[in-house]
């Protein structure tokens, strides 16, 4: 059962100073499926990616990719290993031009790594910017450009930190799309997202983090239901 | 590069070439030291431009080299061509000894280690004085024919260009981009930013550890204080900025231009030169920080390679 | 070495040591004040320093001003000259990458003394008047040493007081903890800035007017502070207040003892190795807790 899983993170526990970020969390996730990950603002759903990227070291706990630990090793370690991810704020690289930002993240270079980033970038309809300046695209095109650029290094995990805000309406639902798609493809997914209709439509699954603490999981429709997640967004 | 740009390269490097035969040697010293300039600005590029961490020592590089030239010449009994090459050496050995650790400091902290790391390097060779003739240097030979040197300097201002070149339209070039652009991204996005690091600084102290090889050479007489003086990396610095950091011309236009502009107007006041230069240091910084070609670029869309 | 230090001797280089310190810790203090607000490693300090140097230097030379009561003019002066500059130039380049502001500040630290060198010539000048030493048991105090530490040490703590009690001091500090934070609570950062800036070039000329009671005064003669006040920063950990203080202190009695069991080129070396080494083990200072 254990061996199955894609990811698993073992009472997890990190503290900025006095304050308790995550606290002994835990999350098993199977691959193939798309996750969501809710809770109020601060709740810590970023410091979590943040954890399970290495960006952030935790202090107790652990964290397992295909059974193998990968707390402890370096960001672009566990990228490669296949952990790709976006970021809440976006970070693309603004005086790369859009088809370079792809272009440095892929694993190969050549020819097909230049058609796999076309072929990207015409998906989310920023072929004609491709030699734009990323800095210059608008806020829903930096967006779209980063969701490419995880998809260039082609992870097994994909965590996406907030997707679908400032994308139009128009290329929402293609996003929302290629979402599924990716676990037509054996991806799993995990989305933090604002927007509940988008992650109860999208998500198999929910956690619901509060304080740092997973507080619920579930299917979305229970958790709609449960009175400690109810509690949490609606109760202070 | 389009064949016309190819051409006109060529076309240069051809009248660079026959140049000495033509000019007087006063024009061929001028030109020997524009070469060095090109391959300084084009090597502090390589770690500042492109990963945006600022060299605040780079000329430490400059210096080692330049000592071991001279001690190889002197002491060893070297000819001045091997022994200015193996100034990469030891410039390249300092750049792995102190990048391994300090490239990890962020912004400032790394302009400042850098800029601390130069004043060890520069005390310690004052401080073993038997080896290096502590403040007072080592005097070479004086040096019959420059031609060769004119040569010697020639090829590595070339190389450091075609080097750059070379970085520049590789993935290994964007990925050194990446790391000035956003260094937590980069890394998320499975980029070993610490080994790029090491490598780009690694590249950027070898010519400027030959060339200070062979400027102790063409100088006939090295000491500390001139070797390893900060105003050289602003030198450097404030070169490839006015052509245009992160490009492949920038640095050689910035440094032919500056190189020209010092020998012509500042050789003339003296008393002002030091105060026009902060002046213009000032004037680059608030008025042009992207450098001509970075503008040029920005307006007309032109390559990086450019 | 083949001269014996007694204890009397090691004393007399802590004493020397820690009255050398306090000037540093001065001096410093204003640099990790510009630090602290904007992030800007002002390689200008130096030059500032020297304008307050010859500030005294002139008001002595000319009208026989007690170099001390001259503070009180070289402070404001530079202060003003800090408010010049940061609202000229340095405000630009405040939130650029750190290879501006460095440039920038370098520039006007090389245009500055150039000037004062066309406008004052190069000569050594020296104010002259406090001179000779007393001695405490086996101990030697020189007396310029010692007012001068009297002052550094009071007008530091005149800073800190400001800084923790007024309610611009506790902006600024504000503002070097969390600048968009600050700015969110309604703290004008640009005037704070200009404040901080004016302050530390403040801080600075009063360095100068101290110095000039021990030193020479001469147009590059801010230099060597530059690269003493980064030390001191570093060792204090950057924009942190009370530690550029004691990184002060500590780096005279480093040097204090240094000079007395090393050669003075050695302990020239040793300074910049302690600089990078507590860059690289303990970024952010010696005072605060790993980061």
């Amino acid at each position: 059962m254990r061996d199955s899983l894609i990811l698993e993170v073992k009472d997890l526990t990190k503290r900025f100073g006095g304050v308790t970020a995550i606290s002994r969390c835990s999350l098993a996730l199977e691959p193939r499926r798309i996750y969501g990950l809710i809770g109020p603002n601060g709740s810590g759903k970023t410091t979590l990616f943040n954890l399970i990227t290495g960006l952030e070291h935790r202090d107790e706990g652990e964290v397992r990719f295909k059974g193998e630990r990968i707390d402890g090793l370096k960001p672009h370690q566990i990228a490669l290993r296949g952990i790709g991810r976006t970021f809440q704020i976006i970070r693309i690289f603004p005086e790369l031009t859009a088809l370079e930002n792809l272009l440095v993240v892929a694993r190969s270079t050549g020819g097909a790594a230049r058609r796999r980033a076309l072929e990207l970038l015409a998906f989310v309809k920023l072929d004609r910017l491709k030699g734009e300046y990323a800095g210059n695209l608008s806020y829903g095109q930096q967006k779209l450009l980063e969701f490419t650029r995880v998809l260039i290094l082609d992870p097994e995990l994909i965590l996406l930190d907030e997707p679908a805000a400032g994308v139009n309406r128009t290329l929402l639902n293609d996003l929302l799309e290629a979402i599924r798609g990716l676990k037509e493809q054996g991806k799993t997914v995990v989305i933090v997202e604002h927007d509940m209709k988008v992650v109860m439509g999208l998500s198999e699954k929910l956690f619901v983090l509060d304080y740092g603490e997973k507080i619920a999981e579930g299917p979305p429709e229970a958790i709609q239901n449960d009175e400690r997640v109810v509690e949490a967004y609606f109760g202070r | 590069m389009k064949p016309l740009t190819w051409g006109i390269g060529l076309l240069v490097l051809a009248a660079l070439a026959i140049m000495p035969f033509f000019v007087t040697s006063y024009i061929v010293s001028f030109t020997i030291q524009t070469f060095m300039w090109v391959a300084l600005a084009g090597s502090w590029n390589l770690i500042s431009g492109f990963t945006g961490y600022v060299s605040f020592g780079h000329v430490a590089f400059f210096g080692t080299g330049a000592y071991t030239g001279a001690l190889l010449i002197s002491k060893a009994g070297w000819p001045w061509l091997p022994a200015g090459l193996a100034g990469s050496v030891t410039a390249a050995a300092l750049a792995l000894l102190i990048g391994y650790p300090c490239l990890r400091l962020k912004g400032p902290y790394f302009a400042i280690a850098m800029l601390g790391l130069n004043e060890v390097v520069r005390a310690l060779i004052s401080y073993f004085e038997d080896f290096t003739g502590g403040g007072s240097g080592i005097s070479l030979p004086p040096i019959l024919s420059i031609e060769p040197v004119y040569y010697a300097m020639g090829l590595s201002a070339v190389s450091v260009t075609l080097l750059t070149y070379v970085i520049i339209t590789s993935q290994f070039g964007l990925r050194l981009l990446s790391i000035r652009e956003d260094e937590i991204a980069a890394e998320a996005m499975g980029i070993n930013t610490a080994r790029l690091k090491l490598y780009a600084f690694l590249l950027s102290a070898v010519f400027p550890g030959i060339v200070g090889g062979f400027y102790a050479w063409y100088a006939s007489h090295i000491e500390p204080l001139g070797t390893f003086p900060l105003l050289t990396t602003i030198t450097m610095i404030i070169m490839c900025l006015f052509g245009g950091k992160g490009t492949v011309w920038g640095p050689v236009l910035g440094a032919v231009l500056l190189s020209v502009f010092q020998e012509l107007v500042w050789a003339r006041f003296l008393f002002v030169h030091q105060a026009l230069f902060g002046a213009l240091i000032v004037a680059v910084v608030l008025l042009l920080p992207k450098g001509i070609l970075g503008v040029l670029q920005e307006r007309y869309r032109l390559p990086r390679a450019i | 070495m083949p001269i014996q230090i007694t204890g009397a001797m090691m004393l007399q280089g802590v004493v020397s040591g820690l009255l050398a310190g306090g000037l540093y810790a001065m001096v410093a203090l204003g640099l990790s004040l510009i630090f602290g607000v904007m992030r800007v490693i002002n390689i200008a300090h130096g030059a500032l320093l020297m304008l307050g140097a010859y500030t005294t230097y002139w008001l002595f030379a000319l009208y026989g001003m007690n170099p001390f009561l001259s503070l009180l003019i070289s402070f404001p002066l530079l202060f003003g000259v800090g408010v010049l500059l940061q609202r000229w130039f340095v405000h630009r380049v405040v939130n650029a990458p750190e290879l501006s502001s460095l440039l920038l500040t370098f520039g006007i630290s090389i245009f500055i003394p150039n000037l004062a060198m066309l406008a004052w010539t190069a000569d050594y000048r020296s104010v002259e008047f406090l001179t000779g030493s007393f001695l405490l048991g086996p101990i030697a105090f020189s007396k310029p040493r010692l007012v001068t530490f009297l002052f550094a040490l009071g007008i530091a703590g005149l800073a800190f007081l400001f800084l923790l009690k007024t309610k611009l001091g506790k902006a600024i500090r504000a503002t070097s903890q969390h600048r968009e934070v600050a700015q969110v609570c309604g703290i004008n950062v640009r005037r704070i800035d200009l404040i901080a800036f004016g302050l530390g070039a403040g801080l600075a000329g009063a360095g100068g007017s101290l110095v000039s009671v021990m030193f020479s005064v001469f147009p590059e003669m801010g230099q060597i502070y530059v690269f003493k006040s980064f030390l001191v920063i570093v060792l204090g950990g950057a924009g942190n207040y009370p530690g550029a203080f004691f990184g002060g202190l500590l780096l005279g009695l480093v040097e204090g003892l240094a000079s007395l069991l090393l050669t003075a080129q050695l302990s020239e070396v040793i300074a910049y190795i302690l600089l990078v080494l507590v860059l690289l083990v303990r970024p952010t200072g010696l005072l605060r807790g790993r980061a």
